[in-house]
């Protein structure tokens, strides 16, 4: 009798289709879209990409952040300096900023490391803090008063939508594209063990360590190019917009509302916020109330979010990591 | 003699922080969760206490007077409707939970408030100060340092002494085995949650007749109990006290290199800390 792992099911196929589908459309969207829904599809990429980054982080590495707009400024600073301070191109400045983030991410964990769960969570913040503080007091990225990407108008609005939208498409593929290839990889059965019990998988041999450094490291690669994208389009840039909390604010709804620990309920936490943002942001605090509230429902009462009470109905994931073992019938021996 | 006036400013200003602190370190103790409303509630107190003495006409002693059992029924809500559901091994839920209500919290105080800047009128006190040697002190932070001094002491000698000490040390050791012996982990979270936050009432007083209050300060203040606690390191409440004043006096120096350098000049030295001595300075042994 024979065995055979399957891990795609006929929901993933579509779900396959549809996302590079939805890849090619953005990227096609200078040729048809107006202006505004590019920007908004730009800006929608830009929170998914946040999100999934800190769903790896807290669904998975067990690290809860709240400061990952720490690597969020930093890559666009470090965008806006190479462009506009030192002539090289926008598009590849947006590539090369990234290092920035990278570099940092470094001793940031080794610090942090060392500080005990929610004290871990309270010592990112303290690093954003010291960033934006830093922003605001260094000459070369013009202290408080913050930078233009003036560079820019160097390009026709065609030629930036061209650039927005493929970079857009860049940062979903990398982002979603690439937590889904990890978690379908051998190291996605290490995460998996690691998000489930800790100990437990250390004793399975995974380096928890390790792991839970590189996870770090990349989710602030990954978050930093969100960052680089949303401000490029922004075309400016100030220490409290950089460094804002609503970054941190923003993933943590998304994530906890869509259902940490899986890849569907990002998607559908960041497309709530995105219209939740665009119809009832205009309430200001009242909807910044509702929103905490939110959070504050979904942490007590429904942990697994929508994407979980969703499941319970029907088990058809989008992006399936999970392995099936199948007997094949008719083999005799 | 500048610099020696800057470390006794950073200390006086580390009285406050360490009435900050008390109540953080008190709570990652016994429970190991950080409530991220911790802040908050300094705020929310201060603005009760001034619109209190706003609308009643009553003193600055009389609004700690109030602010105080007020912060201490706050935070015996707070435990048993919402962080009893949330404490355990894993820090995401107790995190997201308070991160939520922060949120909520500070805009909800917008909404009744308004974003202005308030602070709590002292009768004079606020100008008043004593001669000390060749340097003259303010009597106000001189009265927050002590009274932060008291509250650090009292607070250890309650966990050393009394038989609710005990059980708090206890339930902090080993939730279950307390459970066993008769100790009602519940209850002690909530009464730990109430002191914490008491203690609370005090800082929220001070620090509206020290400087001024806005919704959105909160988050400042959490991150500076978080620091003093860290630095102080991590176990005893004298810790997170000795740790308040290094950042009282860190930044305090800091504010004289550069007034821009004053807040960072903290942080720089929690970071600090943190490379070098990350089990705190005054880590007691076990």
């Amino acid at each position: 009798m024979s065995y055979r792992v399957e891990r795609m099911t006929l929901s993933g196929r579509i779900a396959l289709v549809v996302g590079a589908l939805a890849l090619c459309t953005i990227v096609s969207m200078p040729w048809w879209a107006s202006q505004g829904l590019i920007r908004d599809v730009i800006t929608l990429a830009c929170f998914i990409a946040v999100a999934q980054m800190w769903n790896m982080l807290a669904g998975y590495g067990g690290l809860v952040s709240v400061g990952q707009q720490a690597f969020v400024g930093v890559a666009a600073y470090a965008m806006f300096v190479m462009a506009q301070t030192w002539g090289i191109n926008p598009f590849v400045a947006v590539g090369l900023s990234l290092i920035a983030p990278g570099l940092l991410a470094v001793p940031i964990y080794l610090l942090l490391h060392r500080l005990e769960g929610p004290y871990f969570a309270i010592g990112t913040w303290v690093v954003a803090e010291a960033l934006r503080l830093v922003a605001t007091n260094m000459p070369l990225v013009n202290g408080g008063a913050g930078m233009s990407l003036r560079v820019m108008t160097q390009f026709s609005a065609h030629e930036r939508a061209i650039a927005g939208s493929f970079l857009a498409a860049l940062l979903l593929l990398v982002t979603v594209g690439g937590s889904y290839l990890l978690l379908r990889s051998r190291y996605g059965i290490a995460l998996t063990a690691m998000r489930d019990n800790p100990v437990a998988a250390r004793s399975q041999g995974v380096d928890v360590q390790r792991l839970r450094f590189l996870i770090f490291v990349a989710a602030a690669i990954g978050t930093g190019f969100a960052g680089a994208v949303y401000f490029m389009v922004q075309l400016r840039i100030t220490p409290p917009s950089a460094f804002s909390m609503e970054w941190a604010n923003l993933a943590i709804f998304i994530v906890m509302v869509g259902g940490i620990g899986s890849i569907e309920g990002v998607l559908i936490g960041a497309v709530i916020y995105f219209f939740a943002d665009r119809w009832f942001g205009e309430y200001g605090a009242s909807y910044l109330i509702v929103l905490g509230l939110l959070t504050l429902t979904t942490a007590l009462f429904f942990r697994e979010g929508l994407w979980g009470l969703w499941r319970r109905t029907i088990d058809a994931p989008w992006f399936p990591t999970r392995r099936t073992l199948i007997r094949v019938e008719g083999d005799a021996s | 003699m500048h610099w020696i006036e800057g470390i006794v400013q950073g200390i006086l200003l580390g009285g406050l922080y360490a009435q900050y602190a008390l109540g953080m370190a008190l709570m990652f103790g016994v429970m190991k969760i950080v409530n991220v409303t911790h802040g908050d509630l300094v705020i929310l107190l201060a603005l009760i206490g001034i619109s209190l003495a706003d609308l009643a006409g009553i003193g600055p002693w009389s609004v700690l007077a109030t602010l105080v059992p007020i912060g201490a029924a706050i935070g015996w809500l707070l435990q048993r409707a919402m962080l009893n559901r949330v404490v355990g091994n894993d820090p995401l839920p107790s995190l997201i939970a308070t991160f939520g209500l922060s949120i909520a919290l500070q805009n909800a105080m917008l909404v009744v408030w308004s974003a202005n800047t308030r602070s709590l009128p002292g009768g004079g006190i606020q100008q008043a100060s004593v001669e000390i040697g060749p340097l003259f002190v303010g009597v106000l932070p001189l009265i927050v340092l002590i009274c932060a001094t008291l509250l650090t002491g009292g607070l250890d000698a309650v966990l050393r002494f009394t038989r609710y000490g005990r059980s708090l040390r206890a339930a902090s050791a080993d939730v279950e085995a307390a459970a066993m012996v008769g100790v009602n982990p519940k209850a002690v979270y909530a009464t730990a949650t109430a002191i914490a936050v008491g203690i609370l009432g005090f800082a929220a007083t001070f620090q509206a007749m020290r400087s001024t209050v806005a919704p959105a300060d909160g988050p400042f203040q959490l991150i500076y109990a978080f620091e003093a606690v860290i630095i102080g390191g991590l176990g005893s409440v004298w810790g997170a006290f000795t740790g308040a004043m290094i950042l009282g006096v860190s930044q305090a120096i800091g504010f004289r290199i550069n007034p821009g350098f004053g807040i960072l000049a903290g942080h720089v030295v929690f970071l600090a800390v943190l490379a070098i001595r990350p089990q705190g300075i005054f880590q007691r042994k076990s």
